[in-house]
C-alpha cells in the first residue's frame, strides 16, 4: 500500500484552496454508515449532535477518508415548519422521514410563515449544536441550505407539490418564497454566530428529471437556488457545495450559472458522467460518482474497478476532483467495500 | 348525446389534459347513455393514461403531468368502475396484485404510478401504501391469493429488507410472481436475486406484469 504524503486535513485544505495534492481525495457523505461502524443506532447521527460528530470523526479515522463532516439529510425542511419527522430507529430505516407534512391543504400553503425564531424551529437546534461542536473542534462549520424546491417537497409532500406545479403554480411559488426566506434567515444566523469565512454551505437537491422537467426546474427550482447562492456568496461564504442528486444532465446548464464563492464543490450521481460535470463546472471541484448501490452490493473487486474508472476519468479535472459515492454511503454497506474507496485513491489517484 | 366513439375520445383526451371536470362529464355521459363501462375504461381512460406513459418514457412529460392525469383518470374511474362491477360478469381482470413501498421507505410516487398503470392494464390492485412492514406483504398475498407481488424500494437500506424476505415470499407463495422496482433497484439485481420481473419505470412495469401473466 502506498503511503500518503498529506494528512486528511492538509488534503482538504489544499483541495479547497486549489493547491497541489498528493493524491485524489476521498470525500464521503457518511452519516448512517458512520453510526453503524460505531455500533450506534443510525438515528443518533441525526438526532444527537455530539454523537453524530463523534461517529463521523471516528469513521473518518477508520477509513482514512478526507471528509465530509456534516449534519443534514435530503428530505429536510418540513420539520422546521411544524411537520413530524421520524428518526431512523426502526429496522430497515436509513434516514429521517417525514411522517406528517406541515402543509396538507391549499389553505395551509397560503398561510405558511417563517417561524418567529428560526433557531428553535424543528431540527435547527440540533444542527446549530452540531455546528458549534464543529467550530470548537476547529473544523469547517457546515450549514445546510436546501435546496428550496427539495425542502418545499418536504413541507408539502412531493405528490401534492407536483400536482400544484400544474394546477396552482402561484401556490408553489408562495411555499418556495417562504422556504427560501427561512433558508436566508438561517444563513444570516450562522454567518453572525460563526462568521462567513468559517462556513461550508451545502445543498442536497433531489430535483431530478425523473421527477420534474427541466422547464419545471427552471421555473420552480433555479430562481430560488440562485437567490440562496447569491446570498451566501455576497455574504462572504467562501465554500459552497451542491449535491446534484440523480438524473440531472438537462438541468446542468442552469446549475452551472449559480455562484459558488471562492471554491465550489459539485457532487454528482452515477447518472451524470464526470466528463459532463467537468465541462459544466470547469472551476469547481467535481465529486463522484460511484454508484451507492454498488458500494453496498458489489464485490470488493468490482467496487475497486469502479473506483479506478472514476479516478481515471476525474483526476485531471482542472477544477479538482474527489472520489465519492454518488449519494450517501449506504448505511449497511460492507466496511470492506467502503474501505476500497480510499484504497483506490491511494492506488490509482496519485499526482 | 355524443356517440360512443366520441365519448371514448373525450375520456382519453380528458386524461391526457389532466382535466378532471371533462373526465367526470364524459364518464357521466357514458353512464347515462348506457354505453359499455368496461370499454369506456379501457379504450377511453386507460388509453389516455397509456399515452401519457409513453410521453413520460419519451421525456415529453414528467411526474407532475402524470399526477394530474391520474387525478382525471381516477375521477372517471370513480363513476365507471361501479357500473362494471354491477354489470353481468363483473370486471375482466388480468390478475391480482399486491403492491407497496417496503419497510423503511416513504418514497411512493413511483409505486403509485406503477399501481395506476397496472390498474389501467386490467389488474386488481391491493395497495398497502408505503413503509410497509414485510409481514404485511405476506398476510396480504395470503388473503388475496395474489398472482403478483410488487415491491418498491428507493433507499439502499430497503434493498436489504427485500433480500431478507425473498426466501420467505418464495417459500410461502411459490405460485406468486415477484416484481421489483425503484431507484435503488435494477435489472442486474433482479437477475442476481432471481426475481421474476423488474420495471425501470411504470410503463415498463405494466408491460412486464402483463408478460408475467401470459398477456404480453
Amino acid at each position: 500500500m502506498l503511503c500518503d504524503q498529506m494528512t486528511s486535513r492538509e488534503r482538504w485544505d489544499a483541495l479547497v484552496r486549489g493547491e497541489p495534492l498528493d493524491r485524489v481525495p476521498c470525500l464521503q457523505f457518511m452519516l448512517g454508515h458512520a453510526a453503524v461502524v460505531n455500533g450506534k443506532p443510525i438515528a443518533k447521527v441525526y438526532d444527537d449532535a455530539a454523537t453524530s460528530l463523534a461517529c463521523q470523526l471516528n469513521a473518518m479515522d477508520l477509513y482514512g477518508h478526507d471528509g465530509l463532516i456534516l449534519h443534514g439529510w435530503a428530505n429536510a425542511g418540513g420539520a422546521e415548519f411544524g411537520g413530524v419527522v421520524e428518526y431512523p430507529y426502526r429496522k430497515y430505516t436509513g434516514a429521517p422521514m417525514m411522517k406528517a407534512n406541515p402543509v396538507q391543504s391549499e389553505e395551509d400553503a397560503w398561510n405558511l410563515r417563517v417561524p418567529d425564531d428560526i433557531t428553535t424551529a424543528g431540527t435547527i437546534p440540533i444542527a446549530l449544536e452540531f455546528s458549534r461542536l464543529e467550530a470548537e473542534a476547529g473544523l469547517p462549520v457546515t450549514l445546510q441550505v436546501g435546496s428550496p424546491l427539495t425542502w418545499a417537497g418536504s413541507v408539502c409532500g412531493e405528490e401534492r407539490l407536483a400536482v400544484w406545479m400544474i394546477k396552482k403554480p402561484d401556490l408553489v411559488h408562495n411555499v418556495l418564497r417562504v422556504v427560501t426566506a427561512f433558508i436566508l434567515q438561517k444563513t444570516d444566523h450562522w454567518v453572525k454566530e460563526f462568521s462567513a469565512e468559517r462556513l461550508f454551505a451545502f445543498d442536497l437537491c433531489i430535483e431530478t428529471t425523473k421527477l420534474y422537467s427541466p422547464k419545471q426546474f427552471a421555473t420552480f427550482g433555479f430562481p430560488y437556488l440562485k437567490e440562496v447562492h447569491d446570498h451566501l456568496t455576497a455574504g462572504g461564504v467562501g465554500i459552497v457545495m451542491s449535491h446534484i442528486c440523480g438524473e440531472q444532465n438537462k438541468n446542468l446548464p442552469l446549475w452551472s450559472q449559480l455562484s459558488y464563492g471562492r471554491r465550489g464543490l459539485i457532487s454528482v450521481g452515477k447518472e451524470v458522467p464526470l466528463q459532463i460535470a467537468h465541462e459544466a463546472f470547469p472551476a469547481c471541484v467535481i465529486m463522484g460518482n460511484v454508484d451507492p448501490v454498488a458500494v453496498q452490493e458489489a464485490t470488493p473487486e468490482e467496487l475497486a474497478a469502479l473506483c479506478r474508472d472514476c479516478i481515471e476519468e476525474g483526476k485531471d479535472h482542472p477544477g479538482g476532483y474527489a472520489l465519492m459515492t454518488g449519494c450517501e454511503v449506504p448505511p449497511q454497506a460492507p466496511p470492506v467495500n467502503v474501505g476500497q474507496m480510499v484504497a483506490a485513491c491511494r492506488r490509482y489517484g496519485r499526482y | 348525446m355524443a356517440d360512443e366513439a366520441t365519448l371514448l375520445a373525450e375520456l382519453k383526451q380528458a386524461v391526457i389534459d389532466g382535466d378532471e371536470v371533462a373526465a367526470v362529464r364524459a364518464a357521466t355521459e357514458v353512464a347515462v347513455a348506457g354505453a359499455d363501462p368496461q370499454k369506456a375504461i379501457m379504450e377511453g381512460l386507460a388509453a389516455g393514461m397509456i399515452e401519457m406513459g409513453k410521453l413520460y418514457e419519451e421525456g415529453e412529460c414528467y411526474v407532475p403531468e402524470l399526477m394530474v392525469s391520474s387525478e382525471a383518470l381516477y375521477a372517471g374511474l370513480d363513476i365507471l368502475k361501479p357500473l362494471v362491477t354491477a354489470s353481468a360478469g363483473g370486471p375482466q381482470k388480468v390478475g391480482v396484485v399486491v403492491i407497496g413501498a417496503v419497510q423503511g421507505d416513504i418514497h411512493d410516487i413511483g409505486k403509485n404510478l406503477v399501481k395506476m398503470m397496472l390498474e389501467v392494464s386490467g389488474f386488481e390492485m391491493h395497495d398497502l401504501g408505503r413503509d410497509v412492514e414485510m409481514e404485511r406483504f405476506i398476510d396480504e398475498v395470503q388473503r388475496t391469493d395474489a398472482d403478483l407481488l410488487c415491491l418498491s424500494a428507493l433507499m439502499t437500506t430497503t434493498i436489504i429488507a427485500i433480500k431478507d424476505y425473498l426466501p420467505q415470499f418464495r417459500a410461502a407463495f411459490p405460485r406468486t410472481k415477484i416484481m421489483i422496482g425503484g431507484a435503488a433497484l435494477s435489472q442486474h439485481l433482479a437477475d442476481e436475486w432471481g426475481v421474476d420481473g423488474y420495471g425501470e419505470n411504470a410503463m415498463e412495469a405494466a408491460r412486464v406484469a402483463l408478460r408475467l401473466m401470459g398477456r404480453g
